[in-house]
């Protein structure tokens, strides 16, 4: 281009062509801008051609390993639309996944999520945030943009405030309290012969952690005959372990509920717990949320310590997932499919489900199939409960909770039946 | 458990946690202490030294395996010990070509002495160092896996037959986090080169006249107090978890830990550590967990209120 311009601009050369009469001039001058509007016209029907699904996650800051592990479900539902032939109501047109980072706070979330709005205004619905104190931000603005909004977060609030647009795929942190606690009584009972009668509470102050905490305290405990003989709330990142730890020693609980939210508070106390004597074989512990299956927080705790710790989570690869599981661990090297993986998959392809019946690239109108789905085949199938309809707050009706089990350095599902691969471990003491 | 054993077990339990955690934190705010001391930076990036201190502990001993032979005791204390040396190296190149730019002579006499360079130099650094932390090392939690973490000496004492634990993990580490810090006092005190960074640091303009090379000393002193940081980083990597953002948890804790001994002075920042390492345990006796570090920062301003100078703000000789 340089060299065509120097070129012209050589008086010989110059001299040697022609004048160019003004109407040519001007004709070419018209056609040129029509050819640069035509390839700008050809190159928005280009980019127009991929349906757009939006990840906003964590992949900075503390829960970045859980923002990754739902990239790897997203980009394995999105290339398996892609390879499959695309969404076929609209002609076959490729899925584009377009990314987010949330950060490690809900200020950033919610720029995060003002950021995808003005960058993407063709959107046609998303998955996000993780945590509930970021999803609860996100949602805010992903409402206001009316884009539908698929979230494995637990917090009740996200679909407390009337939102049209979020979709609460797990079961709510108030659901999991009210289903918990006679689960996990019920297995205690059939291990030990008898039912406990005092627990044990810690938990972090994250929105997650407090929905779930505060049913158990108002009416479940009561409810289920459990007399909390020591209760301790902490602030995430937990910097040291040894009171804590040194309470529910002097109290000795009969179990301990654990509801921490990341790996290295996870870790601390475990770590506390065995050096206290007070190890997965002498106090059952029952945790809530993703992080206790990840495959880090086997490698950083160890076998020996994290065998026996239970966790409730809101979907696993157990049975009925053997082919996903599969394909997933093949193309991630990841040692299980875990919670976060699988359930942005399936956002993912509800997503498309959603399109596909739609027949049209408009997300109000993915957003009205959604709440008009009622299905028990299909992806519904990949959601504990097997059904998949929504209540008019976007909760999914008939979700229940997972509960998984750390048995010789690996995490499986315990409970409910329909997806659990091995039976339930408590120690009889 | 008796009500008496539960009181005796949590004070003795406290106690022990305090010192061994306090000794630990001791030496983080040294490396912070000595750099502040001898050139007067404010360091926004020493938690970073921290992390990656701990990184450098995970690759000699868990990623790399190069220490692997040693077996799970001595193999992660000796990975600590070499993140030294390692980010010894890091820190004095990272003062030759960055902070020398913002720090020492250059600055000496300008409006603000440099520390408007320096606040926003440090800044970026640690956010650089973070964020290259992730690309590098990746999002996923890692340690320094070692039995000692999870276990524990337990001393049965006569009162009330309560049990003192002792974790293997802290209590070692915080024997060498001791031995580090008397190693560096030494250093200071008792050689050539601890001399020439004490003239660098109480008089740049006069340590030049007497023949000290005051941009080397500085470099010294970045290089030393990045390193110590370090180690106290590979020793923390030996009973907790972390990833390329935890720096961000213990700068606080290492800036309280400095102020309340009093800034500059190096034996001041060990005790202003093991006060927070105190403090952070006592208080878990009495108030819930969530304030274990809001009563950090009620002891620390009571401090500043009484005691401005800190512990050894006056008294002590500077670096």
């Amino acid at each position: 281009m340089t060299e065509d311009r120097e070129r012209a601009a050589s008086p010989a050369r110059a001299a040697s062509v022609p004048a160019m009469p003004r109407r040519a001039a001007l004709g070419l001058g018209l056609g040129a801008g029509a050819a640069v509007f035509g390839m700008g016209g050809l190159r928005a029907q280009a980019q127009e051609s991929t349906i757009k699904f939006a990840l906003l996650a964590p992949l900075s800051g503390p829960w970045a390993r859980q923002g990754q592990l739902k990239q790897l479900g997203a980009e394995m539902a999105v290339d398996e639309i892609n390879q499959s032939g695309g969404i076929k109501a609209l002609g076959g047109r490729k899925v584009e996944l377009v990314i987010f980072d949330a950060g490690d706070s809900a200020e950033k979330a919610k720029n995060a999520a003002q950021r995808m709005v003005a960058q993407h205004p063709d959107l046609i619905g998303g998955s996000g945030a993780w945590l509930s104190s970021f999803t609860l931000a996100v949602t805010e603005v992903t409402e206001r943009a009316e884009i539908p909004w698929l979230t494995l977060s637990y917090s009740d609030a996200i679909t407390s405030r009337g939102f049209r647009y979020v979709f609460q795929m797990s079961p709510t942190a108030d659901d999991q309290a009210t289903k918990a606690l006679p689960t996990i009584l019920d297995m205690a009972q059939r291990a030990t012969g008898k039912k406990p009668t005092t627990v044990g509470l810690i938990s972090g102050n994250d929105a997650s952690a407090v929905s779930f905490m505060r049913p158990m305290r108002a009416t479940e405990l009561e409810r289920n005959g459990l007399k909390p003989v020591v209760d301790e709330t902490y602030t995430p990142p937990l910097s040291d372990a040894t009171s804590i730890v040194q309470r529910v020693r002097g109290a000795r609980p009969q179990f301990l509920l654990c509801i921490t939210s990341n790996v290295p508070d996870t870790k601390l106390l475990l770590d506390k717990f065995a050096e206290y004597r007070l190890g997965g074989d002498r106090l059952p512990k029952i945790g809530n949320g993703g992080a206790l299956g990840a495959p880090e927080l086997g490698k950083v705790v160890g076998p020996q310590v994290i065998d026996g710790l239970m966790g409730i989570v809101a979907n696993w690869g157990g049975k009925g997932s053997e082919e996903i599981s599969k394909r997933f661990v093949e193309r991630t090297g990841e040692p299980w499919l875990n919670q976060d993986s699988l359930m942005t998959y399936v956002d993912m392809m509800i997503l498309r489900e959603a399109l596909e019946r739609a027949g049209v690239a408009d997300r109000r109108k993915v957003n009205e199939v959604i709440h008009g789905f009622d299905m028990t085949d299909g992806v519904a199938k990949l959601s504990p409960g097997g059904r998949l309809k929504f209540d008019d707050r976007g909760r999914r009706v008939g979700a229940e909770l997972v509960i998984i089990q750390w048995q010789s350095g690996k995490p499986v599902a315990v409970y409910p039946p329909a997806i659990a691969t091995a039976e339930p471990i408590w120690p009889n003491t | 458990m008796s009500d008496p054993q539960i009181l005796v077990e949590n004070f003795l339990n406290a106690l022990t946690a305090g010192i061994l955690v306090g000794c630990i934190y001791g030496l983080m705010c040294v490396g912070l202490g000595l750099i502040f001391g001898v050139m007067r930076v404010v360091n926004f990036a020493q938690g970073d030294f921290l992390m990656l201190g701990m990184y450098a502990g995970y690759y000699f001993f868990t990623g790399w395996g190069l220490l692997a032979f040693l077996g799970p005791y001595a193999g992660p204390l000796l990975s600590a010990i070499l993140a030294g040396p390692v980010i010894f190296a890091g820190g004095m190149l990272l003062h030759r070509f960055l902070i020398s730019r913002v720090s020492g002579l250059r600055t000496t006499g300008s409006l603000d002495e440099g520390h408007f360079g320096q606040l926003i130099v440090t800044l970026g650094v640690s956010l650089v160092l973070q964020n290259a932390g992730l690309i590098v090392f990746g999002s996923t939690p890692r340690t320094v896996n070692t039995p000692m973490s999870s276990s524990a000496w337990v001393i049965e004492t006569h009162i009330f037959d309560s049990l003192v634990f002792l974790n293997k993990a802290r209590l070692i580490s915080s024997l060498l986090a001791i031995l580090a810090a008397i190693a560096l006092y030494v250093l200071l005190e008792r050689t050539r080169l601890g001399r020439s960074l004490r003239a660098a640091a109480d008089n740049p303009t006069a340590a030049t006249y007497v023949g000290v090379d005051v941009d080397r000393a500085h470099r010294i002193a970045f290089g030393l107090g990045s390193g110590i940081t370090a180690v106290a980083g590979g020793l923390i990597a030996t009973f907790l978890s972390y990833s390329p953002f935890v720096g961000l948890d213990f700068v606080i804790i290492m800036y309280a830990g400095v102020v309340l001994g009093g800034m500059g002075s190096i034996l001041g920042a060990f005790w202003g550590g093991l006060t927070v390492g105190f403090v952070q345990q006592f208080s878990g006796l009495v108030l819930p967990p969530q304030l274990q570090n809001a009563a950090i920062f009620v002891v620390f301003l009571l401090i500043l209120l009484l005691r401005p100078q800190g512990f050894f703000g006056r008294s002590a000789e500077r670096a």
